[in-house]
Protein backbone atom coordinates (compact mmCIF):
# COMPACT_ATOMS: atom_id res chain seq x y z
CA UNK A 1 0.00 0.00 0.00
CA UNK A 2 2.64 2.48 0.89
CA UNK A 3 4.98 1.33 -1.53
CA UNK A 4 1.77 2.13 -4.08
CA UNK A 5 1.30 5.23 -3.19
CA UNK A 6 5.13 6.06 -3.36
CA UNK A 7 5.11 4.19 -6.82
CA UNK A 8 2.16 6.75 -7.91
CA UNK A 9 3.77 9.95 -6.35
CA UNK A 10 7.10 9.12 -8.41
CA UNK A 11 4.42 8.23 -11.89
CA UNK A 12 2.92 11.69 -11.08
CA UNK A 13 7.07 13.34 -10.98
CA UNK A 14 8.05 11.89 -13.48
CA UNK A 15 5.20 12.89 -15.42
CA UNK A 16 6.29 16.24 -15.19
CA UNK A 17 10.18 15.66 -16.20
CA UNK A 18 10.64 17.67 -19.48
CA UNK A 19 13.34 15.20 -20.20
CA UNK A 20 10.56 12.73 -20.65
CA UNK A 21 9.12 14.37 -23.24
CA UNK A 22 12.29 15.69 -24.92
CA UNK A 23 12.95 11.43 -25.12
CA UNK A 24 9.50 10.30 -26.75
CA UNK A 25 9.64 13.19 -29.19
CA UNK A 26 12.96 12.21 -30.32
CA UNK A 27 11.93 8.52 -30.18
CA UNK A 28 8.87 9.34 -31.94
CA UNK A 29 10.94 10.97 -34.39
CA UNK A 30 13.29 8.50 -34.93
CA UNK A 31 10.39 5.95 -35.78
CA UNK A 32 8.69 8.34 -38.06
CA UNK A 33 12.02 9.07 -39.67
CA UNK A 34 12.21 4.72 -39.86
CA UNK A 35 9.89 5.63 -43.66
CA UNK A 36 12.31 8.28 -44.48
CA UNK A 37 15.19 6.22 -43.98
CA UNK A 38 13.53 2.83 -45.89
CA UNK A 39 13.24 5.33 -49.04
CA UNK A 40 17.10 5.29 -49.37
CA UNK A 41 17.75 2.02 -49.21
CA UNK A 42 17.91 -0.88 -51.98
CA UNK A 43 15.63 -3.77 -51.38
CA UNK A 44 13.68 -4.69 -48.35
CA UNK A 45 12.02 -1.49 -46.97
CA UNK A 46 9.94 -3.02 -43.93
CA UNK A 47 13.58 -4.19 -42.41
CA UNK A 48 14.91 -0.80 -41.83
CA UNK A 49 11.26 0.46 -40.62
CA UNK A 50 11.42 -2.54 -38.27
CA UNK A 51 14.71 -2.14 -37.22
CA UNK A 52 15.25 1.35 -36.69
CA UNK A 53 11.84 1.45 -34.69
CA UNK A 54 12.74 -1.03 -32.56
CA UNK A 55 16.21 0.02 -32.14
CA UNK A 56 14.13 3.49 -31.13
CA UNK A 57 11.88 1.97 -28.78
CA UNK A 58 14.90 0.40 -26.77
CA UNK A 59 17.47 3.04 -27.23
CA UNK A 60 14.95 6.12 -26.01
CA UNK A 61 13.29 4.08 -23.28
CA UNK A 62 16.75 3.05 -21.95
CA UNK A 63 17.25 6.63 -22.03
CA UNK A 64 14.60 7.62 -19.88
CA UNK A 65 15.11 4.67 -17.31
CA UNK A 66 18.96 5.87 -16.84
CA UNK A 67 18.32 9.52 -16.89
CA UNK A 68 15.48 9.54 -14.88
CA UNK A 69 16.03 6.92 -12.41
CA UNK A 70 19.41 8.17 -11.93
CA UNK A 71 17.89 11.32 -10.00
CA UNK A 72 15.09 9.33 -8.32
CA UNK A 73 16.47 8.65 -5.12
CA UNK A 74 19.27 11.42 -5.32
CA UNK A 75 17.36 14.10 -6.12
CA UNK A 76 15.35 13.76 -2.31
CA UNK A 77 18.15 13.48 -0.67
CA UNK A 78 19.74 16.35 -2.60
CA UNK A 79 16.64 18.60 -1.64
CA UNK A 80 16.10 16.92 1.60
CA UNK A 81 12.75 15.67 1.16
CA UNK A 82 14.04 12.41 2.26
CA UNK A 83 14.04 13.87 6.17
CA UNK A 84 9.83 13.93 5.77
CA UNK A 85 9.33 10.67 3.73
CA UNK A 86 11.69 9.00 6.49
CA UNK A 87 9.88 10.76 9.59
CA UNK A 88 6.90 8.68 8.13
CA UNK A 89 6.33 5.18 9.05
CA UNK A 90 7.77 4.31 5.65
CA UNK A 91 10.27 1.27 5.30
CA UNK A 92 13.74 2.50 3.12
CA UNK A 93 12.98 -0.95 1.31
CA UNK A 94 9.55 0.56 0.73
CA UNK A 95 10.60 3.80 -0.20
CA UNK A 96 13.20 2.13 -2.83
CA UNK A 97 10.29 -0.27 -4.16
CA UNK A 98 7.90 2.05 -4.55
CA UNK A 99 10.64 4.73 -6.49
CA UNK A 100 11.31 2.03 -8.72
CA UNK A 101 7.62 1.08 -9.51
CA UNK A 102 6.92 4.29 -10.08
CA UNK A 103 9.29 4.46 -12.82
CA UNK A 104 9.03 1.06 -14.13
CA UNK A 105 5.22 2.28 -14.70
CA UNK A 106 6.10 5.91 -16.47
CA UNK A 107 8.37 3.60 -18.81
CA UNK A 108 5.62 1.12 -19.49
CA UNK A 109 3.50 4.36 -20.44
CA UNK A 110 6.02 5.45 -22.72
CA UNK A 111 6.61 2.39 -24.43
CA UNK A 112 3.33 1.50 -24.89
CA UNK A 113 3.29 5.10 -26.49
CA UNK A 114 6.22 4.66 -28.77
CA UNK A 115 4.73 1.04 -29.81
CA UNK A 116 1.94 2.41 -31.01
CA UNK A 117 3.45 5.10 -33.09
CA UNK A 118 6.02 1.97 -34.17
CA UNK A 119 2.76 -0.43 -35.03
CA UNK A 120 1.03 2.50 -37.06
CA UNK A 121 4.26 3.14 -39.09
CA UNK A 122 4.28 -0.39 -39.61
CA UNK A 123 0.37 -1.22 -40.85
CA UNK A 124 1.20 1.86 -42.82
CA UNK A 125 3.25 0.45 -44.89
CA UNK A 126 2.03 -3.35 -44.76
CA UNK A 127 -1.87 -2.84 -43.79
CA UNK A 128 -1.14 -5.92 -41.41
CA UNK A 129 -1.23 -5.84 -37.52
CA UNK A 130 2.31 -7.45 -37.09
CA UNK A 131 1.66 -9.40 -33.58
CA UNK A 132 5.21 -10.40 -32.95
CA UNK A 133 6.59 -7.48 -32.89
CA UNK A 134 4.95 -7.16 -29.62
CA UNK A 135 7.37 -9.95 -28.83
CA UNK A 136 10.09 -8.49 -29.10
CA UNK A 137 8.64 -4.99 -27.75
CA UNK A 138 7.91 -6.97 -24.19
CA UNK A 139 11.43 -8.22 -23.88
CA UNK A 140 12.74 -4.41 -24.69
CA UNK A 141 10.56 -3.29 -21.90
CA UNK A 142 11.65 -6.52 -20.02
CA UNK A 143 15.75 -5.14 -19.96
CA UNK A 144 14.13 -1.48 -19.79
CA UNK A 145 12.83 -2.61 -15.65
CA UNK A 146 16.93 -3.98 -15.45
CA UNK A 147 18.18 -1.01 -16.48
CA UNK A 148 15.66 0.81 -14.32
CA UNK A 149 16.50 -1.16 -10.78
CA UNK A 150 20.16 -0.38 -11.73
CA UNK A 151 19.62 3.50 -11.81
CA UNK A 152 17.81 3.23 -8.86
CA UNK A 153 20.94 1.37 -7.07
CA UNK A 154 23.33 3.73 -8.59
CA UNK A 155 20.97 6.37 -7.23
CA UNK A 156 21.02 5.48 -4.05
CA UNK A 157 24.59 6.13 -3.07
CA UNK A 158 26.18 8.39 -5.81
CA UNK A 159 25.07 11.44 -8.24
CA UNK A 160 23.18 11.45 -10.93
CA UNK A 161 26.11 12.05 -13.83
CA UNK A 162 28.07 9.29 -12.23
CA UNK A 163 24.95 7.24 -11.99
CA UNK A 164 24.38 7.71 -15.29
CA UNK A 165 27.52 6.48 -16.32
CA UNK A 166 27.61 3.84 -14.34
CA UNK A 167 23.99 2.47 -15.46
CA UNK A 168 24.94 3.35 -19.03
CA UNK A 169 28.20 1.14 -18.58
CA UNK A 170 26.38 -1.83 -17.03
CA UNK A 171 23.96 -1.50 -20.88
CA UNK A 172 26.99 -1.85 -22.64
CA UNK A 173 28.39 -4.49 -21.01
CA UNK A 174 25.40 -6.13 -20.88
CA UNK A 175 25.15 -5.98 -24.42
CA UNK A 176 28.74 -6.74 -25.27
CA UNK A 177 29.53 -9.71 -22.35
CA UNK A 178 28.49 -12.63 -24.78
CA UNK A 179 32.25 -11.55 -26.48
CA UNK A 180 33.81 -13.68 -22.85
CA UNK A 181 32.11 -16.88 -24.57
CA UNK A 182 34.49 -16.23 -27.65
CA UNK A 183 37.18 -15.90 -25.29
CA UNK A 184 36.19 -18.94 -23.39
CA UNK A 185 36.28 -21.15 -26.30
CA UNK A 186 40.00 -19.95 -27.01
CA UNK A 187 41.22 -20.30 -23.59
CA UNK A 188 42.82 -23.68 -21.67
CA UNK A 189 41.21 -24.48 -18.88
CA UNK A 190 42.95 -23.25 -15.84
CA UNK A 191 42.20 -20.62 -13.26
CA UNK A 192 42.39 -17.68 -15.97
CA UNK A 193 39.37 -19.60 -17.71
CA UNK A 194 37.61 -20.07 -14.75
CA UNK A 195 37.71 -16.52 -13.81
CA UNK A 196 36.07 -15.65 -17.27
CA UNK A 197 34.06 -18.30 -16.71
CA UNK A 198 32.67 -16.60 -13.66
CA UNK A 199 32.48 -13.52 -15.02
CA UNK A 200 30.65 -14.63 -18.02
CA UNK A 201 28.32 -16.29 -15.88
CA UNK A 202 28.03 -12.88 -13.30
CA UNK A 203 27.51 -9.94 -15.66
CA UNK A 204 24.35 -9.42 -17.27
CA UNK A 205 23.58 -10.73 -20.45
CA UNK A 206 20.90 -8.23 -21.82
CA UNK A 207 20.85 -10.19 -25.44
CA UNK A 208 18.35 -12.45 -23.34
CA UNK A 209 16.26 -10.13 -24.25
CA UNK A 210 16.76 -9.30 -27.66
CA UNK A 211 14.80 -11.04 -30.03
CA UNK A 212 14.70 -7.94 -32.03
CA UNK A 213 16.28 -10.02 -35.29
CA UNK A 214 14.34 -12.98 -35.15
CA UNK A 215 11.04 -10.70 -35.21
CA UNK A 216 12.84 -8.46 -37.92
CA UNK A 217 13.54 -11.18 -40.27
CA UNK A 218 11.02 -13.65 -39.10
CA UNK A 219 12.81 -16.51 -37.84
CA UNK A 220 11.43 -19.20 -35.43
CA UNK A 221 12.09 -18.34 -31.62
CA UNK A 222 12.76 -21.96 -29.88
CA UNK A 223 9.75 -21.20 -27.45
CA UNK A 224 11.86 -22.75 -24.44
CA UNK A 225 13.85 -19.63 -24.15
CA UNK A 226 10.56 -16.90 -23.72
CA UNK A 227 10.77 -18.41 -19.66
CA UNK A 228 14.07 -18.77 -18.78
CA UNK A 229 14.52 -15.15 -20.21
CA UNK A 230 12.15 -13.59 -18.44
CA UNK A 231 12.72 -15.71 -15.25
CA UNK A 232 16.75 -14.33 -15.79
CA UNK A 233 15.64 -10.86 -16.57
CA UNK A 234 13.54 -10.28 -13.51
CA UNK A 235 16.01 -12.74 -10.99
CA UNK A 236 18.75 -10.35 -12.13
CA UNK A 237 16.24 -7.24 -11.22
CA UNK A 238 15.50 -8.62 -7.98
CA UNK A 239 19.31 -8.69 -7.19
CA UNK A 240 20.21 -5.25 -8.33
CA UNK A 241 16.74 -4.02 -6.31
CA UNK A 242 18.36 -6.16 -3.04
CA UNK A 243 21.26 -4.36 -3.13
CA UNK A 244 19.76 -1.29 -3.79
CA UNK A 245 17.95 -1.74 -0.39
CA UNK A 246 20.77 -3.35 1.22
CA UNK A 247 23.02 0.07 0.81
CA UNK A 248 20.43 2.39 1.24
CA UNK A 249 19.46 1.27 4.66
CA UNK A 250 23.00 1.72 5.58
CA UNK A 251 23.12 5.10 4.29
CA UNK A 252 23.46 8.22 6.65
CA UNK A 253 21.83 11.39 5.51
CA UNK A 254 23.10 13.96 8.18
CA UNK B 1 20.55 -0.29 26.17
CA UNK B 2 20.16 -1.80 22.71
CA UNK B 3 17.08 -0.67 21.27
CA UNK B 4 14.10 -2.96 20.59
CA UNK B 5 14.18 -2.49 16.84
CA UNK B 6 17.34 -4.14 16.51
CA UNK B 7 17.55 -7.88 16.13
CA UNK B 8 14.22 -6.83 13.40
CA UNK B 9 16.92 -4.82 11.20
CA UNK B 10 19.24 -7.50 11.90
CA UNK B 11 16.76 -10.40 10.31
CA UNK B 12 15.40 -7.71 8.01
CA UNK B 13 19.31 -7.74 6.94
CA UNK B 14 20.01 -11.58 6.63
CA UNK B 15 16.71 -12.09 4.93
CA UNK B 16 18.00 -9.10 2.25
CA UNK B 17 21.37 -11.29 1.99
CA UNK B 18 19.86 -14.23 1.69
CA UNK B 19 17.22 -12.80 -1.00
CA UNK B 20 20.58 -11.78 -3.07
CA UNK B 21 22.47 -15.09 -2.91
CA UNK B 22 19.21 -16.51 -3.86
CA UNK B 23 18.71 -14.45 -7.11
CA UNK B 24 22.31 -14.41 -7.93
CA UNK B 25 22.19 -18.44 -7.73
CA UNK B 26 18.68 -17.69 -10.16
CA UNK B 27 19.99 -15.96 -12.52
CA UNK B 28 23.49 -17.68 -12.81
CA UNK B 29 21.44 -20.56 -13.39
CA UNK B 30 18.91 -19.42 -15.58
CA UNK B 31 22.28 -17.53 -17.29
CA UNK B 32 23.38 -21.24 -18.08
CA UNK B 33 20.39 -22.67 -18.84
CA UNK B 34 19.06 -20.02 -21.96
CA UNK B 35 22.44 -20.04 -23.47
CA UNK B 36 21.67 -23.85 -23.90
CA UNK B 37 18.70 -22.53 -25.97
CA UNK B 38 19.88 -22.57 -29.89
CA UNK B 39 18.95 -19.66 -31.20
CA UNK B 40 18.32 -19.56 -35.29
CA UNK B 41 21.22 -16.76 -36.51
CA UNK B 42 21.22 -14.88 -40.10
CA UNK B 43 24.29 -15.97 -42.10
CA UNK B 44 26.33 -12.40 -41.84
CA UNK B 45 23.99 -11.10 -39.31
CA UNK B 46 26.64 -10.66 -36.98
CA UNK B 47 28.72 -7.89 -39.19
CA UNK B 48 26.19 -7.03 -41.56
CA UNK B 49 25.71 -3.65 -39.82
CA UNK B 50 29.42 -3.23 -39.77
CA UNK B 51 29.55 0.18 -41.06
CA UNK B 52 31.88 1.49 -44.05
CA UNK B 53 35.53 2.46 -42.90
CA UNK B 54 35.04 5.90 -44.48
CA UNK B 55 31.70 6.23 -41.83
CA UNK B 56 33.99 5.44 -39.19
CA UNK B 57 37.23 7.28 -39.14
CA UNK B 58 34.23 10.79 -38.75
CA UNK B 59 32.89 8.58 -35.80
CA UNK B 60 36.07 7.56 -33.79
CA UNK B 61 36.78 11.32 -33.45
CA UNK B 62 40.61 11.27 -33.55
CA UNK B 63 41.09 8.00 -32.34
CA UNK B 64 41.02 6.52 -35.66
CA UNK B 65 44.07 4.00 -35.02
CA UNK B 66 42.40 2.76 -32.22
CA UNK B 67 39.29 2.22 -33.73
CA UNK B 68 41.40 0.45 -36.54
CA UNK B 69 43.39 -1.73 -33.81
CA UNK B 70 39.90 -2.64 -32.40
CA UNK B 71 38.15 -3.82 -35.35
CA UNK B 72 41.17 -5.75 -36.41
CA UNK B 73 41.79 -7.67 -33.11
CA UNK B 74 37.84 -8.75 -33.33
CA UNK B 75 38.45 -9.49 -37.00
CA UNK B 76 41.06 -12.13 -35.77
CA UNK B 77 38.81 -13.13 -33.13
CA UNK B 78 35.86 -13.56 -35.49
CA UNK B 79 38.25 -15.07 -38.18
CA UNK B 80 39.45 -17.58 -35.98
CA UNK B 81 36.18 -18.68 -34.96
CA UNK B 82 35.52 -22.31 -37.36
CA UNK B 83 31.68 -22.48 -35.68
CA UNK B 84 31.24 -19.01 -37.62
CA UNK B 85 30.26 -20.80 -41.01
CA UNK B 86 29.63 -17.63 -42.95
CA UNK B 87 32.67 -15.52 -41.52
CA UNK B 88 34.20 -15.10 -45.08
CA UNK B 89 30.96 -13.31 -46.20
CA UNK B 90 31.90 -10.18 -45.74
CA UNK B 91 36.02 -10.74 -45.14
CA UNK B 92 36.60 -7.86 -48.03
CA UNK B 93 34.35 -5.28 -46.02
CA UNK B 94 35.73 -5.66 -42.73
CA UNK B 95 39.26 -5.38 -43.82
CA UNK B 96 38.55 -2.10 -45.78
CA UNK B 97 37.34 -0.58 -42.76
CA UNK B 98 40.45 -1.37 -41.01
CA UNK B 99 42.47 -0.36 -44.25
CA UNK B 100 40.14 2.76 -44.41
CA UNK B 101 40.58 3.81 -41.18
CA UNK B 102 44.74 3.23 -40.77
CA UNK B 103 46.30 3.06 -44.28
CA UNK B 104 49.57 3.04 -42.71
CA UNK B 105 48.51 -0.32 -40.36
CA UNK B 106 50.57 -3.03 -42.24
CA UNK B 107 49.41 -6.19 -40.67
CA UNK B 108 46.08 -5.97 -41.37
CA UNK B 109 46.72 -6.46 -45.21
CA UNK B 110 48.98 -9.34 -45.28
CA UNK B 111 47.00 -10.99 -42.10
CA UNK B 112 43.69 -9.91 -44.74
CA UNK B 113 45.10 -11.33 -47.78
CA UNK B 114 46.53 -14.84 -45.78
CA UNK B 115 42.61 -15.63 -44.15
CA UNK B 116 41.02 -14.60 -47.91
CA UNK B 117 43.74 -17.37 -49.18
CA UNK B 118 42.76 -19.72 -46.38
CA UNK B 119 39.10 -19.49 -47.13
CA UNK B 120 39.26 -19.68 -50.29
CA UNK B 121 41.19 -23.60 -49.60
CA UNK B 122 38.40 -24.33 -47.39
CA UNK B 123 35.81 -23.66 -50.34
CA UNK B 124 37.58 -25.41 -52.47
CA UNK B 125 33.94 -27.25 -53.33
CA UNK B 126 32.34 -24.45 -53.77
CA UNK B 127 34.40 -22.30 -56.66
CA UNK B 128 32.12 -19.30 -57.06
CA UNK B 129 33.30 -18.52 -53.52
CA UNK B 130 36.45 -19.81 -53.33
CA UNK B 131 37.11 -17.41 -56.65
CA UNK B 132 35.53 -14.92 -54.32
CA UNK B 133 38.01 -15.22 -51.59
CA UNK B 134 40.69 -14.86 -54.09
CA UNK B 135 39.51 -11.61 -55.73
CA UNK B 136 39.31 -9.78 -52.29
CA UNK B 137 42.84 -11.01 -51.50
CA UNK B 138 44.19 -9.33 -54.37
CA UNK B 139 42.00 -6.78 -53.39
CA UNK B 140 43.58 -6.06 -49.41
CA UNK B 141 46.85 -6.26 -51.28
CA UNK B 142 46.03 -3.38 -53.72
CA UNK B 143 44.77 -1.34 -51.53
CA UNK B 144 47.77 -1.78 -49.42
CA UNK B 145 49.94 -1.43 -52.29
CA UNK B 146 48.32 1.69 -53.28
CA UNK B 147 48.24 3.01 -49.61
CA UNK B 148 52.00 1.81 -48.82
CA UNK B 149 53.65 2.77 -52.46
CA UNK B 150 57.08 2.24 -50.43
CA UNK B 151 55.81 -1.58 -49.37
CA UNK B 152 57.15 -4.25 -51.69
CA UNK B 153 55.74 -6.81 -50.14
CA UNK B 154 52.28 -6.23 -50.74
CA UNK B 155 53.00 -7.01 -54.65
CA UNK B 156 55.48 -9.62 -53.52
CA UNK B 157 52.58 -11.39 -51.72
CA UNK B 158 49.78 -10.75 -54.54
CA UNK B 159 52.51 -12.31 -56.77
CA UNK B 160 53.05 -15.48 -55.00
CA UNK B 161 49.08 -15.78 -54.66
CA UNK B 162 48.31 -15.27 -58.35
CA UNK B 163 51.75 -18.29 -58.78
CA UNK B 164 51.29 -20.95 -56.22
CA UNK B 165 46.95 -20.50 -55.62
CA UNK B 166 45.64 -19.08 -58.45
CA UNK B 167 48.11 -20.20 -60.79
CA UNK B 168 47.65 -17.64 -62.98
CA UNK B 169 50.93 -16.66 -64.13
CA UNK B 170 50.80 -13.81 -66.48
CA UNK B 171 49.21 -12.26 -63.39
CA UNK B 172 52.22 -13.21 -61.21
CA UNK B 173 54.25 -12.15 -64.18
CA UNK B 174 52.84 -8.75 -63.71
CA UNK B 175 52.64 -8.59 -59.78
CA UNK B 176 56.45 -9.78 -59.43
CA UNK B 177 57.35 -7.02 -62.48
CA UNK B 178 55.73 -4.07 -59.63
CA UNK B 179 57.34 -5.63 -56.74
CA UNK B 180 60.60 -5.43 -58.13
CA UNK B 181 59.97 -1.58 -59.57
CA UNK B 182 59.84 -1.04 -55.79
CA UNK B 183 63.42 0.24 -53.51
CA UNK B 184 64.28 -2.64 -51.35
CA UNK B 185 62.77 -5.50 -53.23
CA UNK B 186 64.84 -8.57 -52.79
CA UNK B 187 66.89 -9.83 -55.56
CA UNK B 188 64.88 -13.30 -55.52
CA UNK B 189 61.77 -11.68 -56.59
CA UNK B 190 63.54 -11.39 -60.75
CA UNK B 191 63.61 -14.97 -59.85
CA UNK B 192 60.01 -15.53 -59.68
CA UNK B 193 59.29 -13.35 -62.25
CA UNK B 194 61.59 -15.80 -64.79
CA UNK B 195 59.73 -18.80 -63.18
CA UNK B 196 56.19 -17.12 -63.60
CA UNK B 197 57.05 -16.31 -67.30
CA UNK B 198 58.46 -20.11 -67.26
CA UNK B 199 55.29 -21.08 -66.12
CA UNK B 200 53.01 -19.38 -68.32
CA UNK B 201 54.72 -21.07 -71.17
CA UNK B 202 56.68 -17.85 -72.81
CA UNK B 203 60.06 -20.26 -73.09
CA UNK B 204 61.97 -18.13 -75.04
CA UNK B 205 61.43 -14.92 -72.71
CA UNK B 206 61.77 -17.35 -69.25
CA UNK B 207 65.23 -18.48 -71.16
CA UNK B 208 66.52 -14.62 -71.62
CA UNK B 209 65.16 -13.57 -68.39
CA UNK B 210 67.23 -16.58 -66.63
CA UNK B 211 70.45 -16.09 -68.95
CA UNK B 212 70.21 -11.97 -67.89
CA UNK B 213 69.97 -13.11 -63.95
CA UNK B 214 72.64 -15.75 -64.84
CA UNK B 215 74.79 -13.20 -66.21
CA UNK B 216 74.00 -10.17 -63.53
CA UNK B 217 74.42 -13.04 -60.41
CA UNK B 218 76.19 -11.33 -57.55
CA UNK B 219 77.12 -15.16 -56.50
CA UNK B 220 77.79 -18.35 -56.97
CA UNK B 221 74.36 -19.67 -55.35
CA UNK B 222 72.41 -17.33 -57.52
CA UNK B 223 74.57 -18.44 -60.59
CA UNK B 224 73.95 -22.11 -59.63
CA UNK B 225 69.68 -21.72 -59.40
CA UNK B 226 69.74 -19.71 -62.60
CA UNK B 227 72.01 -22.49 -64.28
CA UNK B 228 69.60 -24.83 -62.94
CA UNK B 229 66.45 -22.86 -64.83
CA UNK B 230 68.40 -22.46 -67.92
CA UNK B 231 69.22 -26.37 -68.25
CA UNK B 232 65.43 -26.86 -67.66
CA UNK B 233 64.26 -24.12 -70.06
CA UNK B 234 66.34 -25.79 -72.62
CA UNK B 235 65.37 -29.21 -71.74
CA UNK B 236 61.66 -28.16 -71.84
CA UNK B 237 62.35 -26.58 -75.31
CA UNK B 238 64.47 -29.39 -76.85
CA UNK B 239 61.66 -31.96 -75.55
CA UNK B 240 58.70 -30.64 -76.98
CA UNK B 241 60.73 -30.45 -80.42
CA UNK B 242 61.75 -34.09 -79.99
CA UNK B 243 58.80 -35.60 -79.04
CA UNK B 244 57.11 -33.88 -81.86
CA UNK B 245 59.42 -35.02 -84.40
CA UNK B 246 59.16 -38.32 -82.93
CA UNK B 247 55.33 -38.08 -83.39
CA UNK B 248 55.94 -37.30 -87.11
CA UNK B 249 58.11 -40.04 -87.04
CA UNK B 250 55.57 -42.63 -85.57
CA UNK B 251 53.40 -41.00 -88.33
CA UNK B 252 55.49 -41.60 -91.15
CA UNK B 253 56.58 -44.85 -90.45
CA UNK B 254 53.80 -46.55 -88.01
CA UNK B 255 56.48 -47.56 -85.86
CA UNK B 256 58.72 -45.26 -83.25
CA UNK B 257 62.32 -45.14 -84.22
CA UNK B 258 65.02 -47.00 -82.46
CA UNK B 259 67.20 -44.41 -81.33
CA UNK B 260 66.54 -40.44 -81.37
CA UNK B 261 69.92 -40.26 -83.97
CA UNK B 262 67.06 -41.61 -86.37
CA UNK B 263 65.18 -38.26 -86.11
CA UNK B 264 67.72 -36.50 -88.10
CA UNK B 265 68.34 -39.76 -90.52
CA UNK B 266 64.56 -38.91 -90.95
CA UNK B 267 65.58 -34.71 -91.71
CA UNK B 268 63.16 -34.59 -89.05
CA UNK B 269 65.66 -32.78 -86.64
CA UNK B 270 68.98 -30.72 -87.92
CA UNK B 271 70.87 -32.54 -85.10
CA UNK B 272 69.96 -34.26 -81.94
CA UNK B 273 70.53 -31.54 -79.51
CA UNK B 274 72.01 -32.17 -76.19
CA UNK B 275 71.56 -30.73 -72.52
CA UNK B 276 72.91 -27.91 -70.96
CA UNK B 277 75.63 -30.08 -69.89
CA UNK B 278 76.39 -31.64 -73.00
CA UNK B 279 74.60 -35.24 -72.37
CA UNK B 280 72.33 -36.96 -74.58
CA UNK B 281 68.84 -36.95 -73.37
CA UNK B 282 67.44 -40.39 -72.51
CA UNK B 283 64.71 -41.65 -75.30
CA UNK B 284 62.42 -44.59 -73.94
CA UNK B 285 60.96 -46.34 -77.63
CA UNK B 286 58.26 -48.45 -75.62
CA UNK B 287 56.62 -44.88 -74.08
CA UNK B 288 57.90 -42.50 -76.78
CA UNK B 289 59.20 -39.64 -74.31
CA UNK B 290 62.22 -38.06 -73.35
CA UNK B 291 63.72 -36.92 -70.68
CA UNK B 292 66.60 -35.98 -69.01
CA UNK B 293 69.70 -37.83 -67.65
CA UNK B 294 69.80 -36.02 -64.44
CA UNK B 295 66.79 -33.99 -62.63
CA UNK B 296 67.43 -30.15 -63.21
CA UNK B 297 67.42 -29.65 -59.39
CA UNK B 298 70.11 -32.06 -58.81
CA UNK B 299 72.99 -31.14 -61.27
Amino acid sequence: MRIGAIAGITFKEAKRDRVLYLLFFFAALGILASRVLAILTVGDRLKIIKDVGLASIAVFGVLMAILIGTGLVYKEIDKKTIFTLLAKPIRRAEFILGKFLGLVLTLFVMTAAMTAIFLAIVFAHTLEVEGALLVAVAYIFLELVLVTAVAVLFSSFSTPILSSLFALAFYLIGHLSWGLKLILAKMAPGPGRALVRALYTVLPDLENFNFKTEVVHGLPIPPGIYLPSLLYGLCYTAFILGLAILIFRRRDFI
Amino acid sequence: MVPATAPRRGRATLLLVGLLVAASAGFSALKVATDKIAREKLPGSSIIYVPSGKFLKFAAFGYRALAADAVYLWSIQYYSTPTIDDRYDHLDHVFAIINELDPRFQDPYEVGAMIAVQGAQENRARPEAAARLLAAAFAILDRGAANNPDQWIYPFNAGHIALMTLKDYALAETYFERCMAIPGAPEFVERLRANAIFKKGDLQTSWETWLDIYKRAPDERTKKIASNHLYNVKATMDKAALEAALAEYRKRTGRPPAGLDALAGAGLVREVPKDLDGKDYVYDPAAGTVTTVISPWRR
